[in-house]
């Protein structure tokens, strides 16, 4: 219910302005709501005296339990001429039906864009019980304003007990701004999500670096947000069988609404392959710093087929670029292998890879706390390691080569 | 061209260790210092002040008194003047009760602001939250993830490049609005000798929750819409096989046998 | 008093020490024992020992003693003049010996002070004195120990060991016997200043317990050494006068002297420290400062300015001549984030360091004394360079290091062409009156040979290490020579050989610049009397 105060009210329109839905607008000397109201809270946040609220905390159980099915942002990106769902959307998926399937509630799925959004079913396959998919000219591209005032619109009428993110960069811009305006709780980069015994969400995430594991609930605020960063949750195998319910939502937003304009996009050229998708990475860390051991790296990469990454030292120190980064400050990998090649495993890197399947470490230091991770520890200088370790898969591939033959 | 910039006190992470008994953290010998995303808001703040002219930089943060510390380092820097907001009515707030009280503390010491510049990230936290749920409580637009920021020559609009999933992007809004800065300086900048003795003369306004425009429900542990419920340390050891002395040629030799068991080779 | 007797401890059989055998076994096991910092290194030797107490110690050196088997001993192998390097027969490293053993506050003195055996490293002792942790002691049973270890802790004073030579991994043993200083021994002194007491074990394998303040030289300069025969030895101190400057080349001698420092600075001739007792000093919050100068002129005015300069206490003063700033400035260019600074300024800058105490947090900042110091000469605090915090303070001391690192990068990429190509390195100090005229003379001399040279170091104690970088063979035999002359003038203004670095194998010819004959024919004659065969480590100091 919004509240407006007439005493503190100056009538200054400032609310009727920020208004995404034209819901508000002063009349007889101070502002009146009408139905179209989806109390996102945008007005009360811009309000200068204060005259405006929206009373969301001390929620009592009855009125927690109006808040019902856990929602995901369907997060699209450009694949050839349409924009699809990101994978992190099938990994948040994946653990999403677990929580509805505890609580005994539904799981849909939020997809917002232009007229390019498709595959949107396989969001259905995935578990979804429904797609909303949201589309408008305005949302072709990503934007912090056009985004938080649809969704949070959608987040106020559908009331869901849940909703979930993925940490991208724009999950990571976006979530936290709905928090703001919607007065939610929200817990970023959870590395776990569960269903307690009072049905609430027990998010789980590291802090202090990584060096201890939290676990966090919001009491007193719906719909309950947390975000994920990609591949830290597995996509279950779909289920083409499931059945396909794609709703369209009309969508209302009014191009003064978007305050921030994006004037040039550069995509960097094929070569910065995708790390979150990589089946192999090479990680080089300083201890390749000597000669030419980051070369080396790289070859070792594509030799395994695999992507070429940096730990932020290396970074900082220029000798790569920083969206070859792993780590909490960087990218979180979760590879089938991971060979970090003089890495020394800062707890900050760890984060970033340690639910990769199989990792190899090399490092001078015994001590090294990368060890803690891996499953093959070799102690030994990188420098050294890696020419020798190039030349014997080549060998080893040369005999694989021609084993057929000698036969 | 009124700056303000928040700036947070951490401790240096990677010094920080886990007593693997109780799992809580070891303080010891853990020094603190500036938040280095933090820092590289300053750098962009000052870098704007070396190529606009009239343009008055106020340090912010929140915490106990000890963070006077790194608001004495953002006036070494270039900051014009510094604030620190503590109030032990603030403890157990989350990123929302922190945003609330630092958009309070801006709104009562420099309303005609143009631009807040905060920090990626805090390395304690990680959470990157503060920063949009601020903008979004001042009501001004957010650019996140910015390494380069340039004041449009009519002075109203601000361009900043960032960094984004597949490359760059440039992007362009009206002042007021709050920017978020991955990257700054490559190398850190020293001030002289002149700066850290001059910096002591700036301005350093106190300001506790008596001067702020919150009720005490809406501060610290009370105000808070998260609340953390238990606190562990990370999973345990993995089995792990270590080969330790041999020449480069054996554990090659090794590696090779187990990328093939693995049937990566 | 002047007598003093040692005694023997328990006994250990000889064959219980741990030991490596054979030639080709240590050549190939134990390459690193071979060589130390000097990059000195010999082919192999016979006997590597690792005794694991001071009584294994004297075990071993009664062995050699009676099997007349020369023993070189080594610690941490940091010593950059071969000092720990075998020349011959047997090496024993004292690695073993890494136990903190106490910590007692003493209550004359007036000082916290810490027991430790000689292979705990300076790294260590740094950490634990920081932390209040000392890990080698919290499970002893020893009620006052563990008494003394909670005050400690407790104590909201913050405490450091002075000394702080560069290489920090150098074990304290080497660091006594070679009187180690660092930059701090501006203020603070070199480590002589710090030691309280040692433990030495003889040639003959019986040990000394020497506390400071307790045996005296006799008036005619004697010491007497009673062994547990009853047989005993007369030491006679030499009587040469000792420079007017920092000094660790040849023995210590004074009138009266205490026979701790007689030890202290011997490079291990006369005994194998096993033990040591050091004080501990109240630290204070710093501040680093690097103050930019137009000329490498400018830069030693300002020193004396520094120095001159009443009520301004400095921790440090060091040099950075032109030439050491332009070979940083070409490193930032190659590598803009190796040395971890801002670029350097631009052309013709030479630099000074200082470091002094700072309280960050002080209501009341007062640096007029300085101020007026860098004013004086025409500079100002504006153009320069400062951090206190701990992670500013390490990032200036890796800036200082960088510089000899980079030397010795470019000597390596040097010694591709010419593998007998090293660098050539001084290690000379004057006393305060003739800082001018000896970088006058350093100039000149290197100037005109025009040979690649720069200049750094402890310049508040007038020691600053002049590195030649010799292109080839021939500029470093004419390099040598000039070498030669400069040590010769060092000692003609009334300074030393060798401020902080010792003799060791590789400047044997240095201290016969510095000393007559006759004085060192005094010096071995007090090696004589307490290693009568000449075993313990042969080729150090004394050229044969």
């Amino acid at each position: 219910m919004l509240k407006i105060n007439d005493n503190k009210c100056n009538a200054c329109r400032l609310c009727e302005k920020t208004c995404p839905f034209e819901a508000i607008a002063v009349a007889d000397g101070a502002a009146r709501f009408n139905e179209n109201c989806t109390l996102c809270g945008a007005c009360v946040n811009v309000c200068p005296q204060g005259a405006l609220s929206i009373e969301r905390k001390q929620a009592s159980p009855e009125e927690l339990a109006q808040y019902k099915g856990v929602y995901v942002w369907a997060e699209c990106e450009p694949k050839g001429k349409a924009m699809v769902p990101k994978q992190v959307v099938y990994e948040l998926l994946t653990q999403g039906r677990l929580l509805a399937d505890k609580l005994g509630q539904e799981l849909v799925a939020v997809a917002l864009g232009d007229g390019r959004m498709a595959e949107l079913e396989s969001l259905c396959e995935q578990g979804a019980d429904r797609v909303l998919r949201c589309e408008h000219e305005l949302l072709g591209t990503y934007s912090t304003d056009g985004y938080t005032n649809v969704l949070s619109a959608m987040i106020a009428g559908n009331k869901p007990t849940a909703f979930l993110y993925g940490a991208t960069p724009n999950g990571r811009d976006l979530a936290p701004r709905i928090a703001a305006r919607m007065r939610l709780g929200l817990t970023a980069d959870c590395t776990g999500l569960d269903i307690d015994e009072q049905g609430q969400l027990v998010q789980t995430r590291p802090a202090f670096g990584g060096n201890i594991m939290a676990s966090i609930v919001a009491p007193y605020s719906r719909p309950q947000t947390a975000t994920v960063r990609p591949n830290v949750f597995s996509a279950s195998l779909p289920d083409p069988q499931r059945p396909k319910v794609i709703k369209q939502v009309p969508v209302t937003l009014n191009k003064a609404a978007i305050r921030v304009k994006l004037v040039e996009e550069t995509v960097l050229s094929g070569e910065e392959e995708n790390l979150e998708s990589a089946e192999v990475i090479v990680a080089a860390g300083m201890g390749c710093r000597q000669g030419d051991c980051l070369e080396q790296a790289g070859e070792l990469a594509n030799l395994l087929g695999g992507v070429l990454a940096a730990s932020r030292p290396v970074v900082e120190a220029g000798l790569m670029p920083v969206t070859r980064q792993v780590g909490q400050s960087g990218t979180t990998v979760g590879p089938e292998l991971y060979i970090a090649a003089g890495v020394s495993g800062a707890i900050q890197h760890l984060v970033g890879m340690s639910s990769s399947k199989r990792i190899i470490a090399i490092n001078e230091d015994p001590e090294a706390p990368i060890f803690e991770v891996a499953d093959l520890a070799v102690v030994g200088d990188t420098v050294k390691i890696l020419p020798t370790l190039i030349s014997l898969i080549k060998d080893e591939r040369f005999r694989l080569d021609f084993s057929g033959v000698n036969r | 061209m009124n700056i303000i910039v928040c700036v947070k006190q951490v401790p240096e992470i990677s010094d920080v260790r886990v007593n693997p008994e109780t799992g809580s953290l070891v303080r010891e010998g853990v020094a603190s210092i500036l938040n280095p995303f933090c820092e590289y808001a300053l750098d962009h703040a000052v870098r704007l002040k070396n190529s606009v002219p009239d343009v008055h930089i106020t340090a912010v943060s929140m915490g106990p008194p000890q963070a006077k510390a790194v608001l004495l380092r953002a006036l070494e820097l270039g900051a014009d003047r510094g604030v620190l907001v503590s109030d032990r009515r603030f403890a157990g707030a989350d990123t929302w009760a922190t945003a609330l009280t630092l958009a309070a503390a801006v709104r009562a010491n420099q309303p005609a602001f143009d631009l807040v510049l905060v920090g990626k990230q805090a390395i304690d936290g990680d959470t990157a939250q503060v920063g949009p749920e601020m903008a979004e409580i001042l009501g001004v637009p957010q650019i996140m993830y910015g390494v380069e920021m340039e004041l449009m020559p009519n002075g109203k609009r601000l361009r900043v490049r960032r960094e984004s999933e597949t490359g760059y992007q440039v992007l362009e809004s009206r002042l007021p609005v709050l920017v978020s800065a991955s990257k700054g300086e490559t190398i850190r900048r020293l001030p002289s000798f002149a700066d850290i003795l001059a910096a002591r003369a700036k301005p350093m306004d106190m300001i506790t929750a008596d001067s702020l425009d919150l009720s005490e429900e809406q501060l610290g542990l009370q105000g808070s819409y998260t609340q953390v419920v238990k606190i562990f340390p990370p999973r345990a050891q993995k089995e792990c096989r270590k080969l330790e002395g041999l020449t480069p040629a054996l554990a090659c030799g090794e590696i090779v046998s187990f990328l093939k068991q693995e049937k990566f080779i | 008093m002047h007598e003093i007797k040692s005694t023997v401890e328990k006994q250990i059989a000889f064959s219980e020490v741990t030991r490596a055998e054979g030639r080709e076994c240590i050549q190939s096991e134990f390459l690193s024992y071979l060589s130390d910092e000097s990059k000195l290194s010999v082919e192999s030797c016979d006997y590597i020992f690792f005794p694991k107490n001071e009584a294994e110690v004297a075990a071993v050196v009664c062995e050699m003693s009676r099997l007349g088997i020369p023993l070189t001993v080594s610690g941490a192998r940091t010593g950059l003049v071969g000092g720990g390097v075998p020349s011959k027969g047997a090496l024993m490293s004292l690695e073993r010996l890494d136990r903190v053993q106490a910590l007692y506050f003493n209550t004359c003195a007036k000082e916290w002070r810490v027991q430790a055996q000689c292979g705990v490293s300076l790294a260590n002792i740094k950490i634990m004195v920081a932390n209040k942790r000392f890990s080698d002691l919290e499970s002893s049973s020893d009620q006052k120990l563990l008494s003394a270890l909670r005050e400690f802790r407790l104590e909201p004073m913050e405490y450091i060991y002075p000394p702080d030579p560069t290489e920090m991994s150098a074990s304290l043993g080497g660091t006594v016997a070679t009187n180690a200083s660092g930059a701090r021994t501006y203020r603070y002194g070199p480590t002589r200043d710090w030691v309280r007491a040692i433990r030495a074990v003889l040639p003959n394998g019986e040990v000394l317990e020497i506390p400071r303040g307790k045996y005296f030289a006799s008036t005619s300069g004697k010491f007497t050494i009673i062994d547990t025969k009853g047989q005993s030895r007369q030491l006679h101190v030499p009587d040469y006068p000792m420079p007017r400057t920092k000094n660790t080349a040849g023995f210590y001698a004074a009138p009266h002297m205490d026979l701790i420092d007689l030890f202290i600075g011997s490079e291990g001739m006369l005994g194998i420290i096993t033990f040591i007792e050091v004080a501990l000093c109240p630290h204070e919050h710093k501040c680093s400062l690097m103050l930019f100068a137009d000329s490498d002129e400018q830069a030693i005015a300002l020193v004396e300015s520094l120095r001159s300069q009443s009520g301004l206490q400095l921790d440090m003063l060091e040099f950075f001549s032109q030439k050491a700033i332009d070979l940083l400035r070409e490193r930032q260019t190659q590598e803009t984030a190796a040395l971890g600074m801002p670029p350097l300024p631009e052309q013709n800058v030479a630099a000074v360091f200082i470091e002094l105490p700072f309280d960050p947090l002080a209501e009341d900042m007062n640096f007029a004394r300085l101020a007026e110091a860098v004013e004086r000469v025409g500079l100002s605090l504006d153009h320069s360079w400062a951090g206190y915090e701990p992670r500013e303070l390490t990032r200036f001391k890796v800036f200082r290091h960088a510089l000899p690192e980079t030397v010795n990068h470019l000597v390596a990429e040097r010694k591709r062409q010419y593998p007998a190509l090293h660098k050539l390195g001084t290690d000379l100090a004057v006393p305060d009156d003739k800082l001018q005229p000896m970088w006058a003379v350093y100039r000149q001399e290197l100037d005109r040979a025009g040979l690649q040279w720069l200049a750094f170091g402890h310049v508040g104690n007038n020691h600053l290490h002049i590195n030649i970088i010799p292109q080839d063979p021939e500029e470093m035999s004419r390099g040598l020579e000039i070498y030669s002359s400069l040590a010769a003038q060092a000692v003609a203004f009334g300074g030393t050989v060798s401020a902080e670095h010792g003799i060791g194998k590789l400047k044997a010819n240095f201290l016969k610049e510095m000393f007559s004959e006759r004085d060192i024919a005094r010096m071995k004659a007090v090696k004589h009397t307490l290693d009568p065969q000449g075993l313990l480590n042969p080729g150090n100091v004394f050229s044969s």
